[in-house]
């Protein structure tokens, strides 16, 4: 199915929840945080159900951290980006596990790294850094800084 | 009643990663994975190191299949900067790569033989790397981490004499990769321990993220060299490993064929090389945007995901890496096996925990 | 009542001579012993069993052989595998390995566990070195006239001795798998246990079959049987069955699953470090020089052969059996646990019980055929 008529479906599904849409390679899908399980369903549904990657960025002078799922499509190898802003304080998101199972170790990831929260997810705990690391410390942000010998 | 074993790092055959087994008598029913003991934080690395300086970390990030990964980097460096590498540049950089790729191949067929005990293999399949090490040697300079693909193209050209040696080391290999066929993957006691061993669906495949010769052992016909060509890949020709069972063996088997497919393309590439620059002029800095590209390295399929701001280093760089993606199908599939099964599992799908952990 | 007050007894004095040696006075059991210690015939025992025990088949060739057969497995390995072996040690090419791996074992520091059984951790290793020089002392070598044979103990039922005694193997593993305290040895332990139990029926089954074509449980005689056909001709399946489980029952490859580095690294004998190790592996190696002799004397034809000294047959015939356990561990993947048994119990023992019937039909039909 072309990627034109997917976004076609996406706006009629989720209406003005569909903030962003466009580009080819990847095709560009943002949405608000609550609609983000419907469209995940909707790619699933046309296809896309090999999931690449679950990435986090910080950007802290919009305040906002932006979640990105990377999945594709095996048939015409077409890769679509989930994007998800969330707000800087209290970052959280329902977990997708149960539309992609292979995301289960990305968002343990991103969790640690981002202190995002995925709702649902049954093993949120430490999975790269060691097991005494402080608590509410999250690397991959912005504000947490490496020693100046980096 | 459950014991809770680990078959963990201070042990003979376990490599980096931790497994914690509950084991029942013989049988595992459930694992969980302790990985983070090689973790360096390359991601948060990115964001402090000019985007050249960069090249020789990410070279780390999976130190048996170096120059894939600098390629992956490079492709998407390149792709933010909207920068085309010229020709030469292009057919030496899949040299370097599938060169680089029959080297972790074989590392893994040696890593999964000595599973078996038979540690004959092991030494034999080390042994014939050395001579590809020769070879990466003599054209980039260094055996293991190369630091030879940059953004903008390769750092040096042919030397002299390296496609003599280099033919005569592939028509060697040709030959010699039928003994291995015919000494482990012929051989009754190493298919005993490998056949219905550790068995992944379609399916599964495709939903858990497995990528790379895992995937193609259960049926499924895709390979970034192909269906998403990048550097030269495009204009060589070579067949795609599929097969359907999706056990241990066919697993071990496609990355057997693949070294035969790698050494056509080096030849096809050496054949082929056009004349002209290697190395192109790369911006000084990367511009604002983001972008999504991936290569096929040994183990999998390696999506990097950067995004630029502006300044010559990156705002965030997400290695999304093969191993990483093949752990979830290693939890699915160690349930219910017996513990002789557990290192064969592991090793037919040929994670190494470097690229897990980053 | 009361018991008799024991006299001293008149003796012969040892050197001609001198007055008879003043001897200590025991009750009744014990002076018969004291008396026996007195007399020529003990020095004559004394010397006998000296230059068995010390010789042959005794320290100094349990010494010799384990460095030849610690040199010889090791380059032999090596050159399977393309590379040279040992290299440096001893005047050809690494001869005296053993010796350097030994006194680098001496100056290791013995660990015992924390909480290990150590009354249990410290005998196992002393017991297994036991329990596989005991082999040794069973077996008869070769003739010395007269019908007697240079053996420590020679007994009627010598096979049947040695084949009891390997039962005890599992006992001394699960000992020192327990009480090292640790998970992974109590489950190699009950690996090993289950691997040698399982193997014990068609070793035990494929002996018998020689027994019967002998007509007896003594070496001696089975080996003298062999002097116009040896028994791997009529034989062969038992042959065979015997040489695979021998290799299960000393535990090499690829029968070695509960000493696999893969899994369980190194199964009961984990904790254990310095000479402790050392006489692990040595009894390893004790215990190929057993095999090797028990199929010689079993199916080779022990001593028999044309030119040689009987000894030199031997120890030929012993060699290259050793030589075929040493290449099982280049040449063949280990086999998991549960399909090592399946072999033991489902293909084995119907082999071993076909070689049973015909050795049967063969001892009718030669107590038919006129002699």
């Amino acid at each position: 199915m072309e990627l034109g008529r997917l976004i076609e479906e996406a706006r009629a599904k989720l209406g003005s929840d569909l903030l962003e849409a466009g580009g080819v390679k990847p095709l560009l899908l943002r949405v608000k945080p609550e609609r983000v399980v419907e469209a995940a369903s909707l790619l699933k549904q046309r296809g896309f159900n090999h999931p690449l990657s679950v990435t986090g960025v910080d950007y802290p002078e919009r305040k906002e951290i932006e979640v990105i799922y990377h999945v594709s499509r095996l048939e015409d190898k077409a890769v679509v980006a989930l994007k998800v802003a969330l707000s800087r304080d209290k970052p959280s998101l329902p977990s997708l596990r149960g539309v992609w199972p292979g995301v289960h170790l990305h968002e343990r990831e991103t969790w640690e790294m981002l202190g995002v929260r995925f709702e649902g997810h049954p093993e949120l705990k430490r999975f790269l850094l060691q097991d005494d690391w402080e608590e509410g410390v999250y690397p991959l942000r912005r504000d947490y800084k490496l020693k100046p010998e980096v | 009643m459950p014991v809770r074993v680990a078959w963990g790092i201070q042990h003979p055959m376990s490599g980096h990663l931790t497994l914690y087994l509950d084991v029942d008598g013989d049988y595992v029913i459930n694992t969980e994975p302790d990985v983070g003991y090689t973790h360096r934080g390359l991601e948060k690395t990115a964001e402090y190191r000019h985007f050249i300086q960069f090249v020789p970390i990410i070279e780390r990030a999976c130190n048996f299949d170096a120059s894939n990964f600098a390629l992956g980097y490079a492709r998407a460096v390149e792709a933010l900067m909207g920068v085309e590498v010229p020709e030469r540049a292009k057919y030496l950089r899949v040299i370097a790569a599938e060169l680089s790729r029959i080297m972790s191949h074989l590392y893994a067929q040696a890593l999964l033989s000595m599973t078996g005990g038979f540690e004959t293999m092991t030494v034999w399949s080390a042994n014939d790397r050395e001579l590809i090490l020769d070879l990466l040697e003599m054209l980039t300079g260094a055996r293991v981490t190369h630091t030879y693909i940059v953004p903008g193209g390769v750092r040096a050209d042919l030397p002299e004499g390296f496609k003599g040696r280099s033919e005569e080391v592939l028509s060697y290999l040709e030959r010699r990769i039928w003994d291995y066929y015919k000494m482990l993957f012929q051989n009754k006691t190493f298919q005993d321990r490998t056949m219905g061993v550790g068995v992944l669906s379609r399916e599964e495949a495709i939903e858990l993220g497995v990528t790379g010769p895992n995937l193609r052992a259960s049926g499924v016909d895709f390979d970034t060299r192909r269906d998403d060509p990048y550097a030269a890949y495009d204009k060589l020709d070579f067949n795609v490993v599929v097969f359907k069972e999706g056990d241990s063996y066919t697993r071990a088997l496609v990355r057997f064929y693949e070294i035969a497919e790698s050494i056509k393309i080096i030849r096809q590439a050496l054949k082929d090389l056009p004349e002209g620059p290697v190395k192109c002029k790369v911006p000084p800095a990367l511009p604002k945007g983001e972008v999504y590209t991936r290569v096929e390295t040994g183990r999998g399929e390696l999506g990097i995901y950067l995004v630029g701001a502006g300044g010559n280093r990156p705002y965030r760089l997400k290695i999304s890496a093969p191993s990483f993606r093949n752990l979830m199908g290693l939890i699915h599939l160690c349930r219910d096996v017996p513990m002789g099964d557990i290192p064969v599992i592991y090793y037919s799908f040929d994670i190494l925990l470097l690229d897990v952990d980053r | 009542m009361s018991l008799p007050i024991p006299t001293p007894s008149p003796l012969e004095p040892l050197i001609p001579g001198l007055p008879p040696l003043p001897l200590p006075v025991l009750p009744p059991p014990l002076n018969k012993l004291v008396e026996f210690i007195a007399t020529p015939d003990f020095i004559k025992l004394a010397v006998d069993l000296g230059l068995k025990l010390l010789l042959f088949p005794g320290l100094t060739f349990i010494m010799l052989y384990a460095m030849l057969a610690v040199w010889a497995e090791r380059k032999l390995h090596a050159r399977i595998h393309l590379r040279i072996g040992p290299y440096h040690v001893g005047p050809i090419l690494g001869l005296f390995q053993l010796v350097a791996d030994g006194i680098k074992l001496l100056g290791k520091e013995i660990i015992t566990p924390k909480e290990a059984h150590k009354l249990g951790y410290h005998l196992a290793p002393l017991l297994i070195m036991v329990l596989s020089m005991t082999f040794l002392a069973f077996i008869p070598y070769f003739p010395i006239g007269e019908g007697r044979y240079w053996t420590i103990y020679y007994t009627e039922y010598s096979l049947l001795v040695i084949l009891a005694l390997t039962s005890l193997k599992p006992f001394i593993m699960i000992l020192a798998g327990w009480a090292s305290n640790n998970k992974y040895t109590t489950m190699g332990a009950m690996r090993a246990a289950f691997q040698l139990l399982a193997y014990e029926v068609p070793l035990m089954l494929s002996a018998a079959s020689v027994v019967m074509l002998a007509g007896s449980f003594d070496l001696a005689k089975i080996a003298e049987a062999q002097a116009g056909m040896w028994y791997i001709v009529p034989c062969f399946l038992g042959f065979i069955v015997f040489f695979v489980a021998t290799m299960a029952e000393i535990c090499r490859r690829p029968l070695d699953i509960i000493t696999a580095e893969q899994e369980i690294v190194f199964g009961p004998w984990t904790e254990y470090t310095g000479m402790e190790y050392g006489l692990i592996m040595m009894a390893e190696y004790v215990d190929v020089a057993v095999a090797s002799f028990l199929v010689t004397m079993l199916f080779l034809g022990g001593w028999h052969g044309p030119g040689l000294h009987p000894l030199a047959w031997v120890l030929i015939k012993m060699g290259v059996m050793s030589v075929f356990f040493m290449i099982g561990r280049s040449v063949w993947p280990r086999l998991r646990i549960d399909q090592l048994l399946d072999a033991g119990w489902r293909k084995l023992i119907p082999v071993s019980l076909i070689q049973v019937v015909i050795a049967l039909l063969l001892v009718q039909a030669l107590k038919v055929m006129p002699a």
